[in-house]
């Protein structure tokens, strides 16, 4: 049984409509800072605030370490799991997933209960911060890295590598790491994505980074924060946009590795 | 005590046992190859030579030196994998020469040997290739000439060629031999495939049901079978249920036909199973030969080889007759008396 083509258009169409709408609208809106005309005006101002970097570039750092603290979390122990225990992989599915479960201002408290006092006192530095970014990170990184590892074949590979004399340290280093190359990129995006747009940690946990300054620009200006906003989507987007188009350029190189052809 | 000594080695998986018992020793330079069904316990042996698995009981001796339990990467054994196994993010070049670039061998040296060895596999100008760009054919003899490079003591191969075509399978076969041949380099391989096995190796080791059933010569596994199972997995195979009518004399009866062998029939019971290569048989009478009449079932041609299936009365045999421009097929229906030497069959008691 097809569905009558029309249908299938006008379900398109209101969805096409339901995301779009309010991004024209913001858009619209963030160029109306003069009256009468549309002008870039709601962005210079932006640009002008020296805050506005200060905290782009705080988050910017924070989001680099997070990635890179996530990705030597992650990536080894996704591949022992694979190679060694794949009974544990639903519970290691489980835990990354726990950010979607547990409320970000409860990951938070916890975070705060945990490290806000001895003998592990992180919240004086942004450490609390990362490591609430690392679990946020979690569920998108494992992820990746997992659906990366699964399309190789890194039991052989890895065993291949052995008998040539490589460690474990060399194995992860020379064979691993590239093999997921789009896989990682992947993983990697997402989370840049996510930290640069946070509020709840960086709120609560009160750092200057990119989602709180958003949120307090808007509680004092009306034309700005909707700049800001549409760049900030626009980052996610970027993201997204290059993730897809990492993702075909390699695939070809991923398919070629699953063996016998 | 040879180059490689495999000593009464035995391995469980959760209880169930994998391979018992297995005792062999390999002379250096020499291409011995594990033949069995699936399941047979022929790759995890080897697998247990390599370090991937260690033995439960039983110990492995690498010239004078006990490698039981040690790892992978500190055995000097290079391997080859069904799957090829190429690092995909590595140019071939690159491919071979990891193993010497983990030994931190110098730049020039790692050059030198990387050119050697695509000389070797015959692909010198496919150094700067990916993996993704080559043949499965080509995959291989890469992956062979990586395992090669770190000139290991001892070369295992893991059925390489299962993942082949057919007619690349028989040419990279004989690639095999001939570079182990040149590096005189001790082997062992791991197949399914009888022919293989037959062809390239000095020695077949038959498993089965994770126990070896026979160690010898191509020559003497297909010839001299040493028990039921090797019979009947390696070639095409006979298993005649025969009538005793004299023990002492061999004489044994085929569906009411009489027939001598000269092989010994040692068992008080009043039936045999002769076992008969296809080719022991011929088409027509021969002197001093025995001979049997039966109706023709059917005629396959395969070309070098045509396959005759005769009735016998209750049995079914399969002569196989060398294909030649004047023979003349039988006919389907028809009687049609074939020969066999007294000495072509070989008797199972307790049939």
């Amino acid at each position: 049984m097809r569905r009558h083509p029309v249908w299938s258009w006008f379900w398109f169409i209101l969805g096409i409509l339901y995301f779009f709408i309010p991004l024209v609208s913001t858009l619209e809106f963030s160029l109306r800072m003069l009256k009468g005309r549309y002008t870039f005006e709601a962005y210079r101002v932006a640009f002008q605030d020296p805050r506005f970097y200060q905290s782009f570039g705080f988050s910017l750092l924070w989001a680099i370490v997070t990635i890179v603290i996530s990705l030597l979390l992650v990536v080894p122990t996704a591949y022992w799991v694979q190679l060694k225990l794949p009974k544990a992989r639903p519970y290691v599915e489980f835990v990354t997933l726990m950010p979607f479960v547990v409320p970000a201002v409860v990951l938070t408290f916890g975070l705060i209960r945990m490290y806000g006092r001895p003998p592990l006192v992180l919240t004086t530095t942004p450490a609390a911060l990362i490591v609430g970014y690392v679990v946020l990170s979690l569920p998108y990184m494992y992820r990746s890295v997992d659906s990366g590892l699964r399309a190789v074949d890194i039991r052989t590979l890895t065993e291949a590598a052995q008998s040539l004399g490589a460690n474990w340290g060399t194995i992860l280093k020379d064979i691993i790491f590239p093999s997921l190359r789009v896989a990682l990129l992947s993983g990697i995006f997402l989370t840049f994505a996510i930290v640069m747009g946070e509020f709840t940690f960086a709120s609560l946990l009160s750092w200057p980074a990119f989602g709180p300054y958003i949120e307090e620009i808007g509680a004092m200006r009306a034309y700005t924060p909707q700049a800001v906003s549409l760049m900030s989507f626009l980052i996610t987007w970027g993201s997204i946009v290059l993730i897809q188009w990492l993702g075909r350029g390699a695939r070809g190189a991923q398919i070629q590795v699953g063996g016998a052809r | 005590m040879a180059f490689l000594d495999i000593n009464h080695a035995s391995k469980t998986f959760a209880g169930t046992p994998a391979v018992r018992d297995f005792d062999l020793h390999v002379e250096k330079g020499e291409l011995v190859s594990f033949l069995g069904p699936s399941g047979c316990g022929k790759t995890t042996t080897l697998r247990m030579v390599a370090g991937f698995e260690v033995p439960n009981e039983g110990t492995i001796v690498l010239d004078g030196h006990d490698i039981t339990n040690k790892a992978p990467s500190q055995r000097d054994v290079g391997m080859v994998f069904q799957a090829y196994a190429l690092f995909p993010n590595m140019t071939v070049g690159d491919n071979v020469g990891f193993g010497l670039k983990i030994a931190k061998k110098p730049k020039e040296q790692i050059a030198a040997r990387v050119k050697e060895m695509l000389g070797l596999i015959r692909m010198p100008d496919l150094g700067d290739r990916y993996p993704y760009q080559l043949s499965g054919g080509q995959q291989q003899r890469v992956a062979l000439a990586r395992a090669l490079a770190i000139a290991p003591q001892v070369l295992l191969l893991d059925e390489p060629l299962s993942a082949l075509d057919a007619k690349i399978r028989v040419e990279l076969r004989y690639e095999i031999r001939r570079i182990q041949r040149q590096l005189k380099i001790t082997t062992i391989y791991v197949t399914h495939d009888q022919e293989e096995a037959l062809t390239l190796s000095d020695r077949v080791v038959v498993m089965s049901a994770g126990e070896i059933e026979q160690i010898g010569s191509p020559f003497e596994i297909y010839n001299y079978p040493a028990t039921a199972f090797v019979a009947s997995f390696v070639g095409t195979l006979n298993q005649l249920r025969c009538r005793v009518v004299d023990a002492a004399s061999g004489k044994l009866a085929l569906g009411g036909q009489q027939f001598t062998t000269t092989a010994l029939v040692k068992t008080a019971a009043a039936e045999v199973l002769v076992m008969l290569r296809p080719e022991e048989l011929h088409m027509g009478v021969r002197a001093g030969d025995n001979s049997l009449t039966g109706k023709v079932e059917s005629v396959a041609f395969l070309g070098s080889v045509v396959r005759v299936h005769l009735k016998l009365g209750e049995s079914v045999v399969t002569l196989d007759a060398l294909n030649e421009r004047k023979l003349v097929l039988p006919k389907v229906g028809e009687d049609l008396t074939v020969s066999f030497p007294p000495h072509g069959c070989w008797v199972l008691a307790g049939a």
